[in-house]
């Protein structure tokens, strides 16, 4: 009997298809090998393949798809300029950042600018410029009071909630607080007023001229001392209404008052001293027939007649 | 008049052709690389291609894009390693059995099976589990392998050869 399965080649597999011929198959049958093809073809049969988790496969398909190589280019770019614009801005911020002063209540400070001014900052007061390329635009932000001895060297702008103050090469105080006022001392001196866009209107100060804005009219007026008291350690007033006496005091001393009754609009004529808070209130209130009570440890100063 | 086919880039598309063809591709390849966690990567891949080229791949053409595109990202990928299947180490020494009819020791004999089978080169066991494990047809496997009929015929009368060549001594009849 021939071997079919080994002169045949193609004879088991064609077993396996069922395609060989009857007489084939029955001589195959008879073989003594029969046995062994058909029980190994048999386990086979019960082999499992592995088991496959299709719909986690696609899921996990999106998602490669999703982060693949294509938009992630796109994506790092876009990092990039992020990054990038983060860079710009925070560095631009730097760049146009601002240096800032700040008098606490009965602190004062002197500041000298780069290009060589000097600023008295009076107590409760700040002031504020660019930190850079501030000396091809010399503007400066004030709030409460200041005096200035601007060098003569190009425009100097102040800046205050009032108005704008220009400068070439002067000395001068601002007094911007519930008062607005400005001293000229030495030199001229360009007022523009907030809302005024008409430059024809600006008030021009010089040397011994002062203006006074009160409830937005401008009073012109003039003096004589040649720098402001508050630098020689003491506030002075002329007719002035209580109100603004108080407030002064209280930007140079730490205290608020409780004022209960009293008529603050009443006018106050004299000085106080800014080393010497009992001193201060003394000579302040009593001309005014004013008593005061100071509890210990209390920033409070209660008024009474 | 033409019916227009579906276009692979639609999403119920894809998924369809991903749901009717990721499971036996997988287990095409394993079968001839051995490597369940290679196999799903290299259709995964496949796959990813597919939608890529969407627009390139008529949906008739999608499954022998990916049977082809499977084989040769395994050619590429594995076939210059010598691939074994997993189960290989199931493989015992072999025991020469003295029981004098059959085999006792069916669990052990589908063991010695599993080894033998690992042992066939890939042309032949691809084949082999194809037809016996996934029970296609030569037709069906000569669609996925693309080979011939006859090729298939001839492959499998050499796996069977050689399997008995192996189990032979195991069986006793």
């Amino acid at each position: 009997m021939a071997k079919n399965y080994i002169d045949d080649d193609t004879f088991l597999g064609r077993w396996i298809a069922g395609a060989l011929s009857k007489d084939e198959l029955k001589a195959f049958e008879q073989s003594e090998t029969f046995k062994q093809f058909e029980i190994i073809n048999r386990e086979s049969q019960l082999l499992a393949g592995p088991n496959i988790d299709t719909e986690t496969a696609l899921q996990i398909v999106k998602q490669k798809l999703q982060t693949g190589a294509k938009t992630s280019k796109v994506k790092q770019l876009w990092y990039a300029i992020a990054v990038a614009a983060v860079l710009i801005l925070s560095l631009g911020t730097f760049l146009t950042s601002n240096k800032t002063y700040t008098t606490a209540i009965g602190e004062k400070q002197t500041i000298r600018l780069a290009d060589g001014s000097v600023i008295n900052l009076n107590a409760n007061s700040s002031l504020s410029h660019k930190r850079f390329f501030w000396l091809h635009n010399k503007v400066v932000k004030l709030t409460g009071e200041a005096y200035f001895k601007i060098v003569k060297e190009g425009p100097f702008v102040v800046n205050t909630s009032k108005g704008a103050i220009n400068v070439l090469g002067t000395e001068f105080n601002i007094k911007d607080r519930t008062q607005f006022e400005i001293k000229c001392y030495e030199g001229k001196i360009r007022f523009t007023k907030l809302d005024n866009t008409d430059t024809t209107k600006d008030f021009t100060l010089t040397k011994g001229s002062q203006i006074l804005l009160d409830h937005s009219m401008i009073k012109e007026q003039t003096f004589k001392e040649d720098t402001p008291d508050w630098k020689t350690g003491i506030s002075k007033f002329t007719d002035q209404p209580l109100s603004i006496v108080l407030e002064e005091l209280t930007c140079l001393y730490p205290i608020t008052f409780d004022i209960n009754t009293i008529d603050t609009t009443r006018l106050f004529s004299g000085s106080f001293t800014h080393n010497n808070l009992e001193n201060a209130l003394q000579t302040t209130l009593i001309p005014m027939g004013i008593t005061y009570q100071k509890p210990e440890g209390s920033p409070i100063i209660i008024l009474s007649k | 008049m033409l019916e227009k086919e579906p276009s692979v880039c639609e999403e119920h598309n894809y998924n369809k052709l991903f749901r009717k063809f990721y499971e036996p591709a997988t287990k095409y390849i394993y079968y001839k690389c051995g490597n369940f966690q290679q196999a799903e990567d290299i259709v995964q891949n496949v796959f990813i291609k597919l939608w890529k080229l969407c627009n390139t791949i008529t949906y008739s053409k999608a499954k022998s894009y990916i049977y082809t595109a499977c084989n040769n990202l395994f050619l590429n990928d594995v076939a210059h390693q010598k691939v074994k299947l997993k189960h290989q180490k199931t493989l015992t020494d072999t025991i020469d059995y003295e029981s004098p009819d059959f085999i006792i020791e069916i669990d052990e004999f589908r063991k010695k099976l599993k080894a033998a089978i690992n042992t066939l080169s890939v042309k032949e066991r691809e084949v082999f589990l194809l037809s016996r494990v996934e029970k296609k047809t030569y037709k069906e496997i000569a669609e996925i392998t693309g080979l011939t009929v006859k090729a298939i015929e001839r492959r499998m009368s050499i796996a069977l050869r050689e399997l008995r060549d192996i189990l032979g001594k195991d069986i006793k009849v």
